[in-house]
């Protein structure tokens, strides 16, 4: 299962989520499966998608939402593992993209190539929702549990890596605005 | 001074500074623990029930979180110490910043004169330059009188022109130090 496979997956499965990718790659994937308003799309600040997920989820308590994870960026921010599930959002689902390499930076081996451990990591911090996937029918059902059942929800779905072409809109505060317009919450 | 009336004095400056948080309609503070703050949340837990605190394991993702918070519809605060802004600077510039992503941030600062640990002078000493650098604008909180003032000022700033402003709270508030 590569990654953009597994997103267009995810995809189809979304109504009113609210969907904060990782940079890079993981965004790339999801503007090419499914452009949404309700996609906010970082294009800097690695490591901080699942901690501005957070905050999301904290302010929103009555939608989903999804972060799109990378296993590097996770890895930068490991903390916030142990943050989420101190606040404990139930609306909150974490997926990881875990690919074992930095796919938007050349490549390169991650600590995961090692055998680290990112679902055994969140359930040690106290997040006992946790589950690692590896085929697309196991995927699905661990998202369809994830969009009913309480969280908050870690799912590393180890997957291969994908390119594609389409990036989206460099435009940082149109894509602010069309989000949170979506959201309900113009400025 | 005596150690009593330290504490008097920061207990009023917290209650100032919260009383603007709530002027503002601030509904969560996240922040990196430092022991100056504990007055703030004292005061917070006692008077402003509806402001919810989280606290963060690094100050970068604190500012994370303060994004997510904003962009779901609720006015957040990020209170760190001088040292953590070290921490933030690429969320504040690519996240905050880039995205015209407002939040009103609450830095206690180390350093200066009295300053007993050398290690934080450097960091201390060039917060205001990187806050420049960064366009971010600061004022420093220096009496307990004029906080609640001073941090209504910064927020307004800070919604209205969706970017980060900063109130620096400076030592001489907390005395020599802090009195905990």
């Amino acid at each position: 299962m590569t990654r953009l496979e597994a997103t267009r997956r995810l995809c189809s499965r979304l109504t009113s989520e609210a969907v904060v990718p990782s940079l890079g790659h993981p965004a790339y994937d999801l503007f090419e499966a499914g452009d949404r308003p309700e996609n906010f799309y970082t294009w800097g600040s690695m490591g901080l998608a699942s901690s501005i997920g957070l905050g999301l989820a904290m302010a929103q308590p009555g939608r989903r939402v999804i972060v799109l994870d990378g296993d590097g960026s996770l890895l930068m921010n490991l903390g916030s593992l142990a943050t989420i599930a101190t606040v404990a959002p139930p609306n909150l689902v974490v997926i990881v993209w875990d690919n074992e390499l930095y796919g938007t930076t050349g490549g390169q081996p991650t600590a995961t190539a090692n055998g680290a451990d990112l679902a055994r990591a969140a359930q040690a911090v106290g997040i006992p929702n946790t589950v690692t996937v590896r085929e697309p029918e196991a995927f699905d059902a661990a998202v369809d549990r994830s969009l009913t059942a309480p969280g908050p929800w870690v799912i590393v779905a180890k997957v291969k890596e994908s390119g594609t072409a389409s990036k989206p809109p460099l435009d940082s505060p149109m894509i602010k605005r069309r989000f949170m317009t979506a959201l309900g919450c113009p400025e | 001074m005596s150690a009593s009336s330290t504490l008097n004095a920061a207990w009023a400056g917290a209650s100032e500074i919260c009383r603007g948080l709530a002027a503002l309609d601030v509904r969560d503070v996240v922040y990196v623990p430092d022991n100056p703050l504990s007055h703030i949340f004292r005061a917070l837990e006692a008077d402003h029930a509806n402001i919810r605190t989280t606290v963060a394991t690094r100050e970068e993702e604190a500012f994370g979180i303060a994004a997510g918070l904003y962009l779901g519809g609720i006015r957040p605060a990020v209170m760190l110490q001088s040292s953590g802004l070290g921490n933030s600077i690429n969320a504040l510039a690519s996240l905050d910043i880039a995205f015209q992503i407002p939040v009103l941030m609450l830095i206690t600062m180390r350093g200066g004169d009295g300053e007993w640990n050398p290690t934080q002078q450097p960091m201390g000493g060039v917060v205001r330059p990187i806050l420049d650098l960064l366009g971010i604008p600061h004022t420093t909180i220096e009496s307990s009188e004029r906080a609640e003032g001073i941090v209504r000022q910064m927020g307004e700033r800070a919604w209205r022109s969706k970017q980060p402003a900063a109130c620096l709270l400076a030592r001489a508030l907390w005395g020599p130090k802090a009195a905990l």
